[in-house]
C-alpha cells in the first residue's frame, strides 16, 4: 500500500505536482494518466525515494520513505521509464547484482523464471551496452520483479516490448498480489490490466475513477481519457 | 564524396566550440597556457644556443616524442570516431561500402592530426623566429610531417586490431615499432611508410570485425563469476568488472612502469639532461627530489583520483538503480570505494621501476609516500565526484582536484623534511601520519555519503 499525502515538486519555477494525495491500495491495479510533463514520473520517483519532494508525506506499507527509506524501498520494485543501465556488465551479471544488493535468496532460479517468460533468457550472456531498447526494457522489467516485491511501480512498463512479452507482462500484472502502480500513455494497457485510473494534468488530479465505471460511460479508455481531459482543461 | 569525413569533422569541432561556449574561462587559460609554452619553449631553446651549452636533446629524441604522442592521439580519434561512436551507426546502415565509411573515419582523423601539427609547428617555428632563431630546415619540416601520417596509420590500425578478437593481427605493428625503437632513425620511420599505409588499409577492410565484435560481445566464460554476494562484495565485483573490460587496470600498469622508469631515469640524469652544465652547480641538488615527488604525484593521479572521481561522475543516468535499493548510502560508498584497492595495486609497479634507478634504500620512503598520496587522492576525489555526479569529463573538476592534491602532497613533503632534519629517519611519524589520515578518509567518505542523500527543503515532511 502506497500512500502519498499533500505532496509538492517543483522544479524551480515549474510546479511538476501540487499538493497531490493518493491512496494506492493493496491488490490493485492503479494507472496514472496525463500528457507529457504532467508529472507522472516525477510521482513514480518520489514513491521510490529516487527523488525529493517539497512538501507532503509518503509512507510504503506504512514506512516513511523519508525517515524509513530503507524498510519503505524493501517493499517496492521499479521500472523507469528510460532504464539505463551499466553497459559494461552483461544482462546476468546485472540481475545477479541487484539480486545482490536485494539480498535475494535463490535469486538464480527467479531470474531464470522470469527471463524465460519475458523471452530474454537467450541473450543474458552479452553486454547491455549492446541490447535493443526492447532487451533493456525486459532486463529492468525482470530486476524490478524478481523479489516480489508487495509494491510495483511501472512507468511505460510495455514501451518497447514486442507483443508476445507485452501480453506476458500484462498476464503477470493482472495475477499478480499487492499493489501495481503504472504510469502510462496507453489506453489500451489500462484498460486491459487496471483497476482504477487517476489523470493528472499539469501537477494536479483532475479524474480518478474505476476504469469499468469510465468504460461504461464513455464507450472506451481512450474516449473516456479525451473527454475528461477537455473538461479538465475547461 | 567524403560525406562521413565532412560530418564527423563538423560533429568533432561543434562539440569543441560548444565546450568553449560553456567554459569560455577555463578554454582561455588553457589556450593561454598553450601559447605561453610555446613561448617559454621557445626562449629556453633560444637561451640555451645562447650560452652554448651541451643540452643532450637530439632531433631523435623530439621526432620520436611527436611521434608517439600523434601515434597514441590516432589509436584514441579512431577508436572515438568509429569503434566506440554511436554516430556512425547511420553512416554504416546507408547503402555506401561500410569499408568506405571506415576509411572515411581514417581519413576525418588524419586531417584532424595534420591540423594540430601544422597549427602547434607553425606557431612553435613563428615563435623561434621572433627570437631570431634560424628555422630554415625543409628536410626536416618534412621528415616531421611524414611522421606524423606514419604514426597515424599505424596507430589506425592498432586501434582496429587492438578492438578485434583476432588480436594477432598487432603484431606486425608492433614489430615495426620495435624496429623503430631498436634503429632509432627518422629517416627509417618515414621509409616505412608505405608498409604502414599497406597495413592500415587492410586493417580498414577488415574493421567491421572489431565494430561489430565491441558492440556485440558475449561472455559466457565469466559466468562462473556470477553469484550472489554481499553487498560491499557486489559493489567492488561491478566497479572492478568495468574497470577490467575498459582495460583501464592495465593502462593503469602500464602507466605506473612508464612514470616509474621515466621519473627514475630523470632522478639520475635530469640534472646532466635538463641543467646546463654552467648551472648545474647552483640549480642541481634539488631536481631528483622533485622528479621523484613528480612521479608519485603522476602516478597517484591516474591510479587513484581518476578512478575515484569516476566512482560517482559516471553514474549520472544509472543513479536510480542505487537510489532506489535498499541499501545505506555508507554502504554504497563504501562498496565503491573498496574498489579502488585493486586500483592501488596498479601502482605498485611505480615502486620497483623507480627503485631500479634510485636504489633500494629510499624503498619504505617512497612505498609511504604513494600510500599518503594515495589515501589523500581518494580523500579529495570521492566528496567531489559524489557532489558532481553526472559531469563526466568536467576538465574544470578535475583541474580542481589536481591542484589541491599537489598543495597538499606540496605541503606534507615540506612537513617531513622539517621532521628528518629533527628526527632522521622518522617511521614512527610515518605511521602517525598514516594513522591520522585514514581518520580523515573515514570522515571524507561520511561526508560523501552525507552528500548523497537526498535533501528535503520542507521540515514539513519530517516532522
Amino acid at each position: 500500500m502506497i500512500t502519498v499525502n499533500n505532496v509538492t515538486k517543483t522544479y524551480g519555477k515549474i510546479v511538476a505536482l501540487n499538493n497531490v494525495s493518493f491512496n494506492f491500495n493493496d491488490s490493485s491495479v492503479i494507472a496514472i494518466m496525463g500528457e507529457n510533463g504532467a508529472g507522472k514520473s516525477t510521482l513514480l520517483k518520489i514513491c521510490t525515494g529516487i527523488l525529493s519532494f517539497d512538501q507532503g508525506h509518503v509512507t510504503v506499507d506504512d514506512f516513511d520513505i523519508v525517515k524509513d527509506s530503507i524498510k519503505a524501498r524493501e517493499q517496492i520494485g521499479y521500472l523507469p521509464e528510460m532504464p539505463d543501465m551499466y553497459e559494461r556488465l552483461t544482462g546476468r551479471e546485472f540481475l545477479f547484482y541487484i539480486a545482490s544488493l536485494r539480498k535475494l535468496e535463490n535469486a538464480e532460479n527467479r531470474i531464470d523464471e522470469i527471463t524465460k517468460m519475458i523471452g530474454i533468457n537467450d541473450f543474458l550472456d552479452y553486454e547491455i551496452g549492446t541490447y535493443s531498447k526492447g532487451m533493456k526494457q525486459k532486463i529492468s522489467v525482470t530486476s524490478a520483479i524478481m523479489h516480489n516485491p508487495k509494491n510495483l511501480l511501472l512507468d511505460e512498463p510495455v514501451y518497447g516490448l514486442d507483443p508476445l512479452t507485452s501480453r506476458a507482462l500484462q498476464d503477470y500484472i493482472k495475477k499478480r498480489k499487492g499493489t501495481t502502480v503504472i504510469a502510462t500513455h496507453s489506453t489500451q494497457l489500462v484498460e486491459q490490466v487496471a483497476d482504477i485510473v487517476y489523470l493528472i494534468m499539469k501537477g494536479r488530479v483532475i479524474l480518478s475513477d474505476k476504469v469499468s465505471t469510465l468504460v461504461l460511460k464513455y464507450g472506451s479508455m481512450e474516449e473516456a481519457y479525451f473527454q475528461t481531459k477537455d473538461e479538465g482543461n475547461v | 564524396m567524403f560525406e562521413t569525413t565532412k560530418i564527423v569533422l563538423k560533429d568533432n569541432s561543434r562539440s569543441l566550440f560548444k565546450k568553449i561556449k560553456d567554459a569560455p574561462i577555463l578554454y582561455l587559460m588553457l589556450i593561454g597556457m598553450i601559447l605561453f609554452s610555446i613561448v617559454i619553449f621557445s626562449f629556453a631553446a633560444f637561451f640555451l644556443i645562447n650560452i652554448e651549452t651541451n643540452l643532450d636533446i637530439s632531433l631523435e629524441d623530439v621526432f620520436f616524442t611527436i611521434f608517439f604522442i600523434f601515434l597514441l592521439k590516432t589509436v584514441a580519434d579512431f577508436y572515438n570516431n568509429f569503434t566506440k561512436s554511436q554516430l556512425v551507426t547511420y553512416s554504416l546502415s546507408t547503402q555506401v561500402s561500410q569499408k568506405k565509411t571506415a576509411f572515411e573515419i581514417f581519413f576525418a582523423v588524419l586531417l584532424t592530426e595534420l591540423v594540430i601539427w601544422f597549427s602547434f609547428s607553425f606557431m612553435f617555428l613563428f615563435s623561434l623566429s621572433a627570437f631570431g632563431i634560424d628555422v630554415n630546415y625543409p628536410f626536416e619540416y618534412i621528415l616531421f610531417t611524414l611522421a606524423v601520417i606514419t604514426a597515424s596509420c599505424i596507430g589506425c590500425a592498432i586501434s582496429i586490431n587492438f578492438f578485434s578478437p583476432k588480436k594477432y593481427r598487432l603484431l606486425p605493428m608492433l614489430i615495426l615499432l620495435g624496429f623503430y625503437f631498436y634503429i632509432g632513425n627518422p629517416i627509417f620511420v618515414v621509409l616505412t611508410l608505405p608498409i604502414a599505409i599497406i597495413h592500415c588499409t587492410w586493417s580498414i577492410n577488415n574493421s567491421m570485425e572489431s565494430y561489430l565484435y565491441n558492440k556485440r560481445k558475449e561472455r559466457t566464460k565469466d559466468r562462473s563469476f556470477i553469484k550472489i554476494r554481499s553487498i560491499i562484495q557486489a559493489q567492488f565485483h561491478r566497479e572492478t568488472t568495468v574497470l577490467w573490460r575498459d582495460k583501464l587496470l592495465f593502462s593503469f600498469v602500464l602507466s605506473s612502469v612508464t612514470t616509474g622508469l621515466f621519473s627514475g631515469y630523470l632522478f639520475l640524469y635530469g640534472d646532466e639532461i635538463l641543467i646546463p652544465e654552467s648551472l648545474r652547480e647552483t640549480l642541481g641538488g634539488f631536481l631528483p627530489s622533485m622528479f621523484l615527488f613528480l612521479g608519485v604525484y603522476v602516478v597517484v593521479m591516474y591510479t587513484a583520483v581518476f578512478p575515484a572521481l569516476n566512482l560517482f561522475l559516471n553514474e549520472e543516468k544509472t543513479m536510480w538503480i542505487i537510489r532506489h535499493m535498499p541499501i545505506k548510502n555508507d554502504t554504497v560508498v563504501y562498496g565503491k570505494v573498496s574498489a579502488l584497492a585493486l586500483c592501488f595495486l596498479t601502482s605498485i609497479p611505480f615502486i620497483f621501476y623507480i627503485s631500479i634507478f634510485t636504489g633500494f634504500d629510499r624503498l619504505v620512503f617512497l612505498l609511504w609516500f604513494l600510500v599518503f598520496s594515495y589515501i589523500a587522492g581518494i580523500i579529495i576525489s570521492v566528496p567531489l565526484g559524489v557532489k558532481y555526479v553526472g559531469k563526466k569529463s568536467d576538465i574544470l573538476l578535475l583541474y580542481s582536484v589536481s591542484m589541491i592534491l599537489f598543495l597538499v602532497l606540496g605541503l606534507m613533503i615540506s612537513f617531513i623534511n622539517i621532521i628528518e632534519k629533527f628526527f632522521g629517519n622518522p617511521i614512527i611519524f610515518y605511521l602517525l601520519i598514516l594513522f591520522f589520515e585514514i581518520f580523515i578518509l573515514y570522515i571524507s567518505l561520511k561526508l560523501s555519503s552525507q552528500i548523497l542523500t537526498l535533501k528535503y527543503s520542507s521540515t514539513d515532511n519530517n516532522s
